[in-house]
C-alpha cells in the first residue's frame, strides 16, 4: 500500500512537470523559428504576460474551485458585470467607488452560487452554467449593450497601463495574485482544508470542516478574482464592454487542467495555473507571429492543447 | 452571410447618419462617399513599393466568408504590390483579444493595418500603440473614437449601403411591373449596416415606385422567428405581391412560409448570398434577386488605401465598396464578383 501511495506521489510530481517541459518546449521552438519575427523582444514576451494577467487572475480563483471539487462556470460573465459596474460608478463617483463596485460585484455573485451550492446543495456545475447566462444577459442590458468609457488615468494606470518603478501594473497584479493564491493553496489551513473537501468531501465534514462554509468561500474567491479580472480588462481597454471575458472561459479551464489542477478536486496548482495560462497565450502569440491563417491558428492551438491534456491524463491513469 | 456578418458594423448607428434623409451613404462626419473604383496604385508607384520591403496586418473582428473574400481581396492587392501580410487575426467579436491581436502585431513591425475595429469606444485606446507608430490605418465600417482623418487614420472603407437598398427595391419593382403590394421585413435592431439598407429598399420603393405600396411592416430581431413573422403577414395580405426580407437568413424563413401556403407568386428579395435562398432563385422559386456587397473589391480597396497613405498620397476619407444584384440569369458571375469564390454546386447544377 505504502509503495502503491509514494509511486502515485511519483506519477504526481511526473505530471505535474509536463506543464513546465512543455512551456519550456513550446517556447524554444518559438524562440528558435520566430527569431527573426520579434518573438523574443522584450517588448513581445511583456506582451504576453500583460495579455494573459486577467486570464491568470481568472485562473488561480478556479483552482480553488476545482481543487474544493466544485466548478465555476459564471465567472467569464462576473468578468463583464464588474467590469461594467466599476466603469458605470467611475462615470459620477470616484475610483475607489468604482473598484469596490467591480469588486463587490465579483464577490456577490460568487456568494449568490455559493450559498446555492454550499447551503442549498445544488451541483455547482449546473448552478454556476445558469448564473452564467443569467449575469451575461444583466451585463448586457445595464448598459443596454453600450461600451463605457473609462476615463481616469489613475484607474487605467493602476490597472492596465502604468508601471510601478519601470514594472508593467499588469504584471504586478499578476504576481500579487499568484503568491497570495500559492501561499493560500500551499501554507495555509484553509488550503489544506480545501484540497481535503475536494479529495473526499464526507471525509472533511467529520474531520471537523465545515465544508459548505468552504463551498461559499471558494466560489466566493473565484468571483472576486473575476472582479478583479474585470477591472483589469476595464483598465487595459480604457472601456468596459459586455463581451468582456465571455471567450476566456474555455481558455482559463484548459489553462488550469493542463497546470495540472484536477478536474475532479483534490490536487491543483497555482503555479501550474500561472504557467498554463502563459502557455495559452504564448501559443496565440506565436502562432499569430509565424504568420498563420485563424483557422490554421486555431486547428493547431487545439492540437497542442490536447496533447498537453492527452499527456497529463495518461499520466494520472497509469498512476 | 449570417447575421454575425452583419453585426460588423454594429456601433456604427453612433457615427453615422442613418439612411432615408439620404440618397447615398455617407461617412460618419457626413463625408461624401468615394467609390472603391476611383481607388488604385498607379503603375509607376508599384516599383517603388515592391522595393520598399513593406508589411502588412490583417486584424479581423470575426471570421466568415464575407472576411475571407476581403482578406482574398486585401492579400491579393498587397501581393501585387510586394507588400508582404505578416500576420492575420481574429477576434471573435472580443474587444480584449482584439487589443491583444493588435499588440502581438506589432512586433512585426507593420506599415500597414486593415482592421475592423470592433467598438468605438474599445478600440480608441487598443489602436494607440500603432497610431503613435505612424501605421497606416484602414478601417473597415468603424472608427474609433475621436481618429482624425489624415493624421490618425487613411480612411473606412465600407459598403455601399445604400445602394444595396435601392438595388433591391429596383430588382422587386422590375420583377412586380413596378406595381402591387409590398411587405417589408426589417431588422429590429439599432444596427447601422441592416438599418441603412432597409431604409434605402423602403424609400426607394416610396419615392421611385407610385405604384407600389407597403403595405405591411414587420421588424424581425431573431432570425428564427421569421416564418412565423411572415405566416402572419401572409394571412393578413394572401395577395401581397412581393416581400424584402433584410438580409438572408430569415429570408429562408419567410421562404418556407410561402411554401407552406403553396404561394408560388410573391417575389422575394433579399440581401447578402445565402446558398439556400440563391436555390429557391434558380429553380425559379419565390426568390427574385439578392443583393450582395462586393466583399473581395472592398478588401482590394483597402490594401490599396493603405499603400497610397504609405507613400504620402492623399486618401478620401470614406470610401464605399459597390453593390451586385443577383438573379437566377447571372448568379454564377455575381457570386464571383461578390465573393471571389464560385458559386455553390447546388446553385451551379439548379441553373443549368
Amino acid at each position: 500500500m505504502f509503495k502503491r501511495t509514494s509511486a502515485i506521489a511519483r506519477k504526481f510530481d511526473l505530471q505535474g512537470s509536463v506543464i513546465y517541459l512543455g512551456f519550456i518546449a513550446i517556447f524554444l521552438f518559438f524562440a528558435i523559428t520566430l527569431a527573426d519575427d520579434g518573438f523574443l523582444t522584450t517588448r513581445n514576451l511583456s506582451n504576453i504576460v500583460l495579455q494573459t494577467a486577467p486570464a491568470t487572475i481568472m485562473a488561480i480563483g478556479l483552482v480553488f474551485v476545482l481543487s474544493a471539487g466544485e466548478i465555476d462556470l459564471s465567472f467569464g460573465s462576473i468578468v463583464a458585470v464588474s467590469a461594467l459596474a466599476a466603469a458605470v460608478v467611475m462615470q459620477e463617483h470616484s475610483m475607489l467607488f468604482g473598484i469596490l463596485a467591480g469588486l463587490g460585484a465579483g464577490l456577490a455573485i460568487g456568494w449568490i452560487n455559493g450559498v446555492m451550492v454550499a447551503y442549498l446543495r445544488l451541483p455547482s456545475f449546473l448552478v454556476t452554467l445558469a448564473t452564467m447566462g443569467l449575469f451575461a444577459g444583466v451585463a448586457r442590458s445595464m448598459t443596454d449593450l453600450r461600451s463605457i468609457p473609462v476615463l481616469s488615468d489613475t484607474f487605467t494606470g493602476f490597472f492596465g497601463s502604468g508601471s510601478f518603478f519601470g514594472i508593467p501594473s499588469l504584471v504586478l497584479w499578476t504576481l500579487a495574485a499568484v503568491i497570495v493564491g500559492h501561499l493560500v493553496y500551499r501554507e495555509s489551513r484553509f488550503g489544506a482544508h480545501v484540497i481535503a473537501t475536494g479529495d473526499n468531501a464526507r471525509a472533511a465534514q467529520v474531520s471537523g470542516i465545515k465544508v459548505p462554509r468552504l463551498r461559499l468561500a471558494v466560489l466566493m474567491i473565484s468571483g472576486g478574482c473575476a472582479g478583479l479580472a474585470g477591472l483589469l480588462y476595464a483598465g487595459r481597454l480604457q472601456a468596459a464592454k459586455y463581451t468582456l471575458g465571455e471567450s476566456d472561459l474555455m481558455t482559463v479551464i484548459a489553462a488550469v487542467i493542463v497546470g495540472g489542477t484536477a478536474l475532479n478536486g483534490g490536487k491543483g496548482s497555482v503555479i501550474g495555473a500561472l504557467v498554463g495560462s502563459l502557455l495559452m497565450g504564448m501559443l496565440n502569440n506565436g502562432l499569430i507571429l509565424m504568420g498563420l491563417s485563424v483557422s490554421d491558428q486555431m486547428i493547431v492551438r487545439g492540437l497542442i492543447i490536447l496533447l498537453a491534456v492527452a499527456i497529463s491524463l495518461r499520466d494520472t491513469t497509469r498512476a | 452571410m449570417s447575421i454575425v456578418n452583419l453585426l460588423r458594423a454594429a456601433s456604427l448607428s453612433a457615427l453615422f447618419i442613418t439612411g432615408g434623409a439620404y440618397a447615398q451613404t455617407v461617412g460618419p462626419q457626413g463625408e461624401t462617399a468615394t467609390p472603391t473604383a476611383d481607388i488604385s496604385v498607379p503603375d509607376d508607384k508599384v516599383e517603388g513599393l515592391k522595393a520598399g520591403g513593406h508589411r502588412a496586418a490583417l486584424l479581423w473582428h470575426d471570421q466568415s466568408d464575407f472576411v475571407n473574400a476581403v482578406t482574398a481581396g486585401a492579400s491579393d492587392e498587397f501581393a501585387r504590390l510586394g507588400i508582404e501580410v505578416v500576420a492575420t487575426t481574429s477576434a471573435g467579436f472580443d474587444a480584449a483579444k482584439q487589443r491583444s491581436d493588435i499588440e502581438t502585431a506589432m512586433a512585426k513591425k507593420p506599415d500597414i493595418i486593415l482592421s475592423l475595429p470592433l467598438d468605438p469606444v474599445t478600440s480608441a485606446a487598443a489602436f494607440e500603440e500603432a497610431k503613435a507608430q505612424g501605421v497606416k490605418l484602414v478601417f473597415l465600417s468603424n472608427l474609433p473614437k475621436d481618429y482624425k482623418h489624415g493624421s490618425d487614420y487613411a480612411a473606412i472603407v465600407t459598403d455601399d449601403l445604400f445602394q444595396m437598398g435601392k438595388q433591391a427595391a429596383d430588382a422587386l419593382a422590375k420583377a412586380m411591373g413596378s406595381k402591387g403590394t409590398v411587405g417589408w421585413v426589417y431588422h429590429d435592431a439599432d444596427y447601422y449596416v441592416t438599418n441603412q439598407r432597409d431604409n434605402a429598399f423602403k424609400s426607394t420603393i416610396e419615392n421611385d415606385y407610385p405604384e407600389m405600396k407597403i403595405v405591411a411592416e414587420q421588424g424581425i430581431s431573431d432570425p428564427a422567428r421569421a416564418e412565423e413573422i411572415a405566416n402572419a403577414m401572409l394571412l393578413k395580405n394572401p395577395d401581397i405581391g412581393g416581400i424584402f426580407v433584410t438580409w438572408a437568413g430569415p429570408a429562408e424563413g419567410v421562404l418556407a412560409a410561402l411554401r407552406a401556403n403553396g404561394n408560388k407568386t410573391t417575389k422575394v428579395v433579399t440581401l447578402d448570398l445565402s446558398e439556400p435562398v440563391a436555390l429557391d432563385m434558380v429553380r425559379g422559386g419565390n426568390v427574385t434577386a439578392i443583393v450582395a456587397d462586393e466583399a473581395y473589391e472592398l478588401g482590394r480597396a483597402m490594401a490599396a488605401t493603405g499603400a497610397l497613405a504609405l507613400i504620402g498620397e492623399e486618401t478620401p476619407p470614406f470610401i464605399v465598396a459597390p453593390a451586385v444584384t443577383a438573379t437566377a440569369d447571372n448568379v454564377s458571375e455575381a457570386w464571383h464578383q461578390s465573393l471571389h469564390v464560385d458559386a455553390p454546386k447546388s446553385v451551379m447544377q439548379a441553373g443549368k
